[in-house]
């Protein structure tokens, strides 16, 4: 039984054939689920998750953890508003506003990834730090002034525009997902950061550059962050310091689901999508059955529990340490 | 035919060790900080504000700081205590805040039993959320994150996103934060009271002696017979109890609790307190009486940033900040460890 | 230079000390074009350090080396890769979510085409893991993930990526095997034998193993290492194991030097196993200890007596077999019911396993029986302090502060308050101790030897893992040999029978 749960839950055909259970069980229960509005209202909402969990999914990977994704969402969304034609003045630094946003994320993942690379800090530790250093940024942005909201109709449309039937919000993320991949396949840093969860004191014997790449990881996490802010913040149409709030409780249970186990080495960009899919799916599905939204990060918080502890519990042993 | 003689690979790490007492020495005076660096740093921060702003040296400031430091000194205090064994409780603050929830509920029903009802259940929350861990090995900052989204949505679900006010035997909550005791409000001495408590336990009493070893080794305590799983489920009872101390501190405070209102971030203030408290990220350190200081001096921040002239919605930087530079400080860092 | 071809590695009067102690000491060594050398000797003979010399890892204090003709003098491993020198480390070192193409890759990132502008080439890395395992001849899918192979394959990954090095035209690498049999099955072993005669169609080789029975069938010469020192290096060519061992050890037999506990006659063993097995790691083991006596386990690191010991601690779940203490069968049996009725265990890995290294002397003495130390339900710091004390006058802990925490003592002193923890039991039946002299001086290690004595006259009985055969002899009154996880021989020194060293040394590979 333990080792049926662990392997269907490492397995990427467990997490399809759950996605499709998913989807026969909230159609028979509310026909509108499988309307093509509400698919695309899937697609429409599973992107911000998408791009985050790409950045965290390299983290993870790693043996690391990137707690500061709502903060950074929140510092970026908020400085890309105020930079964009918004409600509080009239500056306009067109694309400089996502340079901007972006480098800010940026800035923050650089900060996480050189305090625990350089620093030897758990990253669980110094990611909490950075998310509240990103809502701050946040908050202090926001000030008491009135709620900036985007006036350019242009940008307000565009995460929901369809292009080739899928909205845009989708393409955006298909981009980040497919950029992903390749630099997970591709690359000698998407390589390094596998080996490196895999197991670090070898990677170093092995005169790989360990530190260059864990920073690299925490600062492209970064990046996606900030990205992701951006395009939550188009879809409110308004800036919110939360901006992020609740991302945390769909990236990494997602991640973990998709078999990308906390402890390193495992999993890939491609299966953490498919998780992203499944809590999206479940949640829109719950929903639309008419549970109340509240119960989103209580039910994805229990799925955490479950995925971590089915994956840990193999290999349990009387003398391991866990902290 | 290993039977080792003097095993050739120890003596680069005998030399070593020779090489580290010089360094070794800098370390004690080191250790030596986190036992004076807290009230340093609580007074160094009392000072900032007294010049800027002497009204709050008076017992008016000082009923307002340590009204405002009581929540943030009990959820700092459980997870000082969890810290101390190597784990992280990051549901913590979210038991205070259900907590605060059920008492603002059940109070006006039940009364004492109301308040006493909360106390178990949320320390059964926190023993469980140790069993699971001990039981299962998984990192406790994954478990904990779990169990802060059912609690959140607990709070949510319960309270039904409003605020809910204490209607009747309103003083018996509202009591703790009315009543002062040298110009400090009584929920301030409950958490100085439970700090002395834990201070005890783990000085004076087997199970916080096995606490602290399983923080400092965890191989060498289960090794010395430490019931290591049993010490992990009483700490985060432990937390769990705290942390619903915590929640009637903000009851007592507001009279009323919301699902987003006072104490809804107590999360962060609470790990930064524990830290300025000096105690170690890595486990196996802590001492419950600086964490009065450092509740204290987190509490102080956001009238030290007023008083400095920013705004108070630095408050979120200034905790993150604070969080990532006592830790970089104080981090422990040996050669060759790998740190996730 | 002459018109010979330059030997592919030539070491003269290479010395390295660590301390007062000559690792290696002045060893001169040749070795030829397509030569399999062999390299054996007890633990602690310098094999090690020579071999981390040569891995680039550490630098010789005086001598030369050079491989294929050049002077080499390496700053890293990294140099002696380029220079020729591959090395199959004893720990496995790849990487088990990779693949079995791309774990040789990446010990080989400068070479070219493997990559281009950062991307990858996954055509290119295959077909030059694919060259690489054909060379050595090695069936293996440079597409298999590496955590799916069986160990013997992975140690055939372990050498195709040694074999990567290129160490320039007309010049021979030279690859080092260091223990690559120590934890294989017979059957792998033969596997493993058949490629290392393989790869002398085009390297050197240097192959390091406790086994002489297969150093001899492999090499064509083999070296022998003795403090340090090189003592023996001749062709394989009629020599017999016994020449060995002469070579390895100090041969003199052992003077039974004091009177040995004999079992008596009707006491209950203080421990018992009977047909115990944890598999994977020993079978079927079946001995009795009384008290007053103390037994040796002695055997190779593989054979397994390092599990036994933990599992009759209740640290590990026997898969098989049943445990008797103090003459009662148990079950369930844990760390906690061991404690319980009597048992003590110091564990080789001092510092992780043995002790709270931040706490101090008196915390770590009260770690496990502190009756005395306690008031009601409270420790009294006092009481605490004074047992303490008691244990650092009786053992002469140096520097005498209890307060202090114990890892900042020297390792000796450490030993010592574990041994004080355990033995500050007011009813200790069974003492266990693994490699308990492991790194102390001879003082200490005195201090310690009179410790466990002291115990045994006091009716415990005593389980040693021992680090030298010397050690057991002096101490043991009953000495059991382990042999991949049995027991191969036993020996009741009571009887008083002269026991020599090699005898047993014998018995355990």
């Amino acid at each position: 039984m333990q080792s049926i749960l662990s392997r269907s839950i490492k397995g990427p055909i467990g997490l399809i054939v759950s996605i499709l259970v998913l989807i026969v069980i909230f159609s028979i229960l509310n026909p509108r689920f499988g309307s093509i509005e509400n698919l695309q209202n899937v697609l429409y909402q599973a992107s911000v998750p998408l791009i985050v969990v790409v950045g965290a999914t390299l983290v993870i990977q790693m043996g690391s953890i990137d707690l500061s994704v709502e903060g950074v969402m929140g510092a970026s969304g908020m400085a890309w508003i105020l930079l964009s034609p918004n409600t509080r003045h009239a500056l306009d630094l067109g694309p400089w506003a996502w340079v901007i946003a972006i480098g800010l994320g940026l800035g923050l993942g650089l900060l996480s990834g050189l305090v625990h690379a350089k620093l030897k800090v758990p990253s669980f530790v110094v990611t909490l730090g950075t998310w509240y250093v990103g809502l701050g940024i946040a908050i202090l942005l926001y000030g008491n002034g009135m709620l900036p909201s985007l006036t350019s109709e242009a940008l307000a449309r565009w995460p929901s525009r369809l292009s080739l039937g899928l909205p845009n919000s989708f393409w955006l993320a298909a981009v980040v997902i497919l950029g992903g991949i390749l630099a997970s396949n591709y690359t000698g840093f998407g390589r390094g950061v596998l080996a490196v969860g895999n197991n670090e004191t070898i990677a170093r014997g092995g005169g790989m550059a360990v530190d260059r790449i864990k920073i690299a990881a925490f600062t492209v996490a970064g990046c996606l962050s900030g990205l992701a802010g951006i395009l939550a913040t188009m879809q409110l149409g308004s800036g919110s310091p939360d901006i992020g709030f609740g991302q945390l409780f769909t990236v990494i249970p997602a991640a973990v689901i998709a078999g990308t186990a906390l402890g390193g080495g495992e999993g890939g960009v491609l299966r953490s999508i498919l998780g992203v899919f499944l809590l999206i799916i479940l949640n829109n599905g719950l929903v639309l059955a008419g549970v109340d939204p509240d119960f989103q990060s209580g039910v994805f918080g229990a799925i955490l529990i479950v995925a971590i502890v089915a994956v840990a519990w193999p290999t349990r042993g009387a003398l391991k340490v866990a902290k | 035919m290993t039977y080792e003689l003097a095993n050739s690979s120890d003596f680069p790490a005998e030399k070593r060790r020779a090489k580290g007492i010089a360094p070794m020495k800098a370390f004690r005076q080191f250790a030596a900080w986190h036992t004076i660096a807290p009230p340093l740093v609580f007074f160094a921060m009392l000072l900032v504000v007294g010049i800027f702003n002497p009204n709050y040296l008076g017992p008016f400031g000082i009923s307002i700081v340590a009204a405002t430091a009581a929540p943030i000194l009990l959820v700092a205090v459980g997870q000082a205590m969890v810290l101390n064994i190597g784990s992280i409780d990051l549901s913590n603050a979210a038991i205070s805040m259900l907590g605060a929830i059920l008492l603002a509920l059940w109070v006006p029903q039940l009364g004492v039993a109301g308040i006493l009802g909360v106390l178990v259940l949320m320390t059964l929350v926190g023993a469980l959320n140790g069993f699971v861990l001990a039981h299962t090995q998984v990192p406790s900052f994954a478990l904990t994150l779990g169990t802060l989204g059912i609690l959140q949505t607990a709070a949510l679900v319960i309270s039904d996103s409003q605020t809910i006010y204490l209607t009747q035997n309103r003083e018996l909550v509202t009591a703790f934060y009315n009543t002062s005791l040298a110009f400090v409000p009584l929920t301030f001495w409950i958490g100085v009271l439970v700090a002395v408590a834990y201070w005890v336990l783990l000085r004076f009493t087997v199970v916080g002696q096995n606490m602290t070893a399983v923080g400092k080794n965890e191989s060498g305590a289960i090794l010395s017979a430490v019931p290591h799983r049993r010490i992990k489920t009483i700490t985060f009872a432990v937390s769990g109890f705290t942390g619903a101390v915590a929640g009637l501190c903000i009851v007592a405070q507001g009279g009323s609790a919301s699902a987003s209102g006072l104490g809804s971030n107590l999360l962060l203030p609470g790990i930064a307190a524990a830290l300025v408290g000096g105690t170690s990220i890595s486990g196996g350190l802590t001492n419950p009486l600086n964490v009065i200081f450092g509740a204290l001096t987190v509490a102080f921040v956001p009238i030290a940033i007023q008083a400095l002239g920013f705004s108070a919605q630095a408050q979120s930087l200034v905790y993150g900040i604070f969080i990532i530079l006592v830790v970089a400080l104080t981090t422990t860092r040996t050669r060759g460890l790998v740190i996730k | 230079m002459t018109s010979a071809i330059p030997p592919v590695l030539k070491l003269t009067n290479v010395s390295r000390s660590f301390g007062k102690v000559k690792a290696v000491n002045n060893v001169s060594l040749t070795i030829a074009r397509g030569e399999v050398i062999g390299l054996t000797g007890e633990n602690g003979a310098g094999k090690s350090t020579l071999l981390k010399i040569l891995a680039g890892i550490e630098r010789p204090d005086e001598g030369t080396m050079e491989i294929n003709g050049k002077p080499a003098n390496f700053r890293s491993p990294n140099d002696a890769f380029r220079a020729g020198v591959g090395v199959v480390h004893q720990e496995q070192s790849l990487f088990t979510n990779l693949s079995v193409a791309e774990n040789i890759a990446l010990q080989n990132q400068d070479r070219s085409g493997l990559s281009r502008f950062g991307i990858r080439n996954w055509g290119e890395i295959n077909r030059n893991a694919s060259a690489v395992l054909d060379k050595i001849g090695v069936k293996l899918s440079p597409r298999a993930r590496v955590g799916d192979l069986s160990f013997v394959d992975r140690q055939m990954v372990e050498i195709a990526r040694a074999v990567c090095v290129e160490p320039g035209k007309d010049a021979t690498p030279l690859i080092i095997l260091d223990e690559p049999t120590a934890v294989l099955e017979q059957a792998e072993v033969e596997v493993l034998e058949r490629e290392i005669r393989k790869l002398r169609r085009f390297a050197s080789v240097i192959f390091v193993s406790h086994r002489l029975d297969e150093v001899l069938r492999i090499c064509d010469r083999v070296v022998v290492m003795r403090h340090g020192s090189l003592t023996s290096d001749r062709s394989t060519e009629g020599v017999t194991k016994q020449d060995l061992f002469k070579a390895m050890v100090d041969d003199a037999p052992v003077a039974v030097t004091r009177a040995r506990a004999a079992t008596p006659a009707q006491s209950t063993p203080a421990i018992e196993a009977r047909g115990l097995t944890v598999n994977g790691k020993f079978r079927d083991i079946s001995f009795a200890v009384h008290p007053g006596r103390i037994t040796a386990l002695v055997g190779t690191n593989g054979s397994g007596r390092g599990a036994l010991m933990r599992t009759l601690f209740g640290a590990g779940k026997p898969d098989a077999g049943t445990l008797l203490v103090n003459g009662q069968e148990v079950s369930n049996w844990s760390i906690r019911k061991a404690v319980a009725a009597g048992l003590a265990y110091v564990p080789a890995e001092r510092k992780v396993e043995g002790m709270i290294g931040g706490y101090s002397g008196t915390r770590n003495i009260a770690m496990v029986h502190r009756q005395t130390a306690m008031v009601g339900p409270l420790l009294h710091p006092g009481r605490m302090a004074r047992t303490a004390q008691t244990w650092f006058d009786r053992l002469d802990v140096n520097p005498n502060d209890i307060t202090q925490p114990l890892d900042q003592f020297s390792g000796g002193n450490q030993q010592k308050v574990v041994l004080a923890k355990w033995l500050n039991s007011p009813d200790l039946r069974v003492l266990m101790l693994d490699h308990p002299l492991r790194g102390l001086d001879v003082g200490v290690s005195q201090a310690v030897n009179a410790q466990i004595r002291e115990a045994c006259k006091n009716g415990t009985a005593v389980v040693l893992i021992p680090d030298t055969i010397e050690e057991a002899l002096d101490m043991a009154d009953e000495i059991l040999v382990l042999r991949d996880g049995q027991i191969s021989a036993r020996h009741d020194l009571s009887s008083g029978s002269d026991l020599a060293i090699k005898e047993i040394v014998a018995e355990m590979i």
